[in-house]
């Protein structure tokens, strides 16, 4: 009778076995918050494109076919996705939009259908959101200029500059991160702020003013967009103050670090750049980051209510154990 | 006085050693060859006699299908690398011929880098760290010309049987073929995984099973646009289809000596994970002694199969001997 049993259990297992190795492919629905060419996100140089790529590559992972949408920038198409998602009975609903009352009319629209919902950058009721962490950013971005500065400019005169477009969003607690930071390492350093409006052309004009009443200081440029970094070693470059400054990017796009052939300032072979490093953002990442989280929910599993990125400094020494180049074989 | 120094120099030689240990211990980071701890080859070692032999029952019509592309001038390279041909033709000159019979002659100086066109990936190709196949610590075996261990030269045959996997029908008969608007004819697109069961429909399809010193082809059609040199180099370069871990590592169940593809890394790119470089080239050179060849023209062994229903044939390509080199282009033709 046991033996009996003992078999029958045996082959129970061997029927249900394929089963669990063959698990259901899922619908997932992700609503973008724009696919507008050159249109950059979150004050970095990363665009909707990008976001929109790195889900298809991580979708070859699992078994998950993705429904795109597009919010539109200012989520008026959020609406329209939401109810189409619903129509089309997606198993899970990904929503990358910054206006909340739309996150919240589609919060609900999704609870009344029952379909999970998993918010980018900006909360949806109670629905785990996986979110950038500005305030941590410019921390890493201060701390590493002002241990440059403690470094190298011991007994010298050292101030600080925040660059970029200081009203964008997010932006002011990058800021805040990075002027905390570099007042922490250098005790009673200025700190000025200069607001580029996110006009490039402008970095070195205000940088040039800047450092023509400061020409005996050493200057840690704290710049909030790759895009500001570059432009701002440029500006120091004509200026003749290269040897003055140090400077740290955010956001680590693809204008500032490249590959084995394509070469870019942070750079391996460039490490005596004054741009000492960027701080990652990885928007060209987020499929990898979310598409695990969103298996687990629809696996029944729980996920944690606030996911983070981890930012990290990337300097010429770890570019290419951050982003592995494949311009090579 | 004498045994503090005696004794301070033996903390120094320990302290020295212990620093080399660490550095080098590859142990940890690549596993030992099964060959033994002296082996330099790698899967050619699977290339027995009686495997050649076996092999040589496919050539049945004496039919030869190249599998290589020609290398010339314009075909899509990697970054920095280059193959340039000189030609030395100084006695066409005129009164430059030599003797009453007026013997001229031509050599050529060939200025390349190894890894160019259609090209085989030797041993000292790719390692984790300083660390190489069977644990070789290669900081000891470099120096500015060559390397002293894990060279061409001690490569053995690779006269065995080869057989194609034709992924474009193997996506096809799936219904799940995206092409690439470049191509001309049907190719899988860059960033297309090539998983195991992928592979094992293929030689369904021709009622293939794989045995211990195969040499496996797989035709992505991406092939086409190395066709189409200079026009399509940049589509070509900026990623592929290919295989995926869960491929590699059936592969290597497998045993077999070499995995060719039509594109320039055999494997996908962009990677399954964005935080590794190229680990399928750690899993097959680095851990496991198989060759990686590159850029094999397949679509006319492809036709082959398809034509005849026989997806296996006679692989016939030499290496050269060349001391110390990590890889080199390579000549292969089908025989069947």
């Amino acid at each position: 009778m046991l033996a009996a049993l003992c078999a029958v259990a045996t082959a129970l297992a061997a029927i249900e076995s394929p089963l669990v190795a063959q698990e259901r492919r899922y619908v997932v629905a992700f609503a973008n918050l724009t696919e507008e060419p050159g249109l950059t996100l979150e004050g970095t140089g990363f665009t909707g494109r990008e976001v929109r790529d790195s889900f298809v590559l991580a979708a070859r992972s699992y078994p998950i076919d993705l429904v795109f949408y597009d919010n539109g920038r200012d989520c008026a198409g959020a609406p329209a996705n939401v109810e189409d998602a619903i129509a089309r009975k997606v198993d899970l609903f990904i929503q990358y939009c910054h206006q909340a009352p739309a996150n919240a009319m589609v919060g609900e629209k999704l609870k009344a259908a029952r379909i999970p919902v998993l918010a980018v950058n900006e909360a949806i009721s109670d629905a785990p959101v996986y979110t950038l962490d500005n305030l941590a950013a410019g921390r890493l971005a201060g701390d590493a200029l002002g241990a440059f500065a403690t470094r190298t400019w011991r007994n010298q005169p050292v101030e600080g500059v925040i660059i970029g477009a200081l009203t964008a969003r997010g932006v002011p607690e990058r800021a805040r991160g990075a002027q905390e930071r570099i007042v922490r390492h250098v005790a009673g350093a200025r700190v000025a702020s200069l607001d580029t409006q996110g006009n490039v052309g402008q970095v070195s004009p205000l940088l040039g003013k800047l450092l023509a009443a400061r020409a005996s200081s050493k200057i840690l440029v704290a710049a909030m967009d790759d895009a500001t970094a570059l432009a701002a070693k440029s500006a120091l470059e004509s200026l003749g103050r290269l040897s003055d400054a140090a400077i740290v990017g955010q956001g680590l796009d693809r204008s500032i670090h490249g590959g084995m052939s394509d070469r870019k300032e942070i750079d391996p072979a460039n490490r005596g750049s004054i741009v000492l490093g960027s701080v990652a953002f990885y928007l060209d990442r987020y499929g990898y980051e979310i598409l695990p989280l969103a298996m687990r929910m629809l696996r029944g599993e729980s996920v944690p209510a606030r996911t983070v990125t981890p930012h990290r400094l990337v300097t010429a020494a770890n570019v290419f154990f951050e982003y592995p180049p494949y311009d090579m074989q | 006085m004498k045994l503090a120094a005696v004794v301070a120099a033996l903390l120094m030689v320990l302290g020295f050693s212990s620093v080399a240990v660490a550095q080098t211990d590859c142990s940890k980071l690549v596993p030992a060859s099964p060959w033994g701890p002296n082996d330099e080859t790698g899967a050619t070692n699977r290339v027995t006699p009686a495997v050649t032999k076996a092999a040589a029952a496919e050539i049945q019509e004496g039919k030869v299908i190249p599998l290589s592309y020609v290398l010339k001038d314009g075909v899509p390279l990697f970054g920095s690398r280059f193959t340039k041909t000189i030609l030395t033709a100084t006695t066409l000159a005129p009164g430059g011929a030599l003797g009453e019979n007026n013997l001229t002659y031509m050599e050529d100086t060939w200025l390349s880098q190894s890894h160019v066109g259609t090209h085989l990936d030797g041993m000292g190709h790719i390692g984790r760290q300083d660390c190489y196949y069977n644990r070789t610590a290669m900081g000891k075996y470099i120096n500015q010309n060559y390397m002293t261990k894990l060279g061409l030269e001690h490569l053995k045959s690779f006269a065995t049987r080869g057989v194609v996997i034709d992924a474009v029908k193997v996506f096809q008969a799936a219904g799940k073929l995206k092409t690439n608007s470049a191509c001309k004819k049907p190719c899988l697109d860059k960033g297309t995984v090539i998983t195991s069961a992928d592979l094992q429909a293929g030689l369904k399809m021709y009622n293939v099973t794989l045995r211990e010193g195969d040499i496996v082809v797989i035709h992505t059609g991406w092939g086409d646009l190395f066709e189409q040199f200079p026009a399509q180099n940049a589509v070509f370069n900026s990623g592929q289809p290919g295989i995926g871990k869960d491929a590699a590592t059936w592969l290597i169940s497998q045993k077999v000596v070499a995995v060719g593809s039509d594109n320039w890394a055999v494997e996908v790119i962009p990677g399954e994970s964005p935080k590794e470089a190229f680990i399928v080239h750690n899993m097959l050179l680095t851990d496991n002694g198989i060759h990686i060849i590159e850029n094999v023209r397949t679509d006319l062994i492809a036709a082959e199969a398809d034509k005849t229903k026989r997806a296996t044939f006679f692989f016939n390509m030499t290496v050269p001997r060349a001391y110390g080199l990590t890889g080199n282009f390579v000549g292969i033709d089908a025989i069947r």
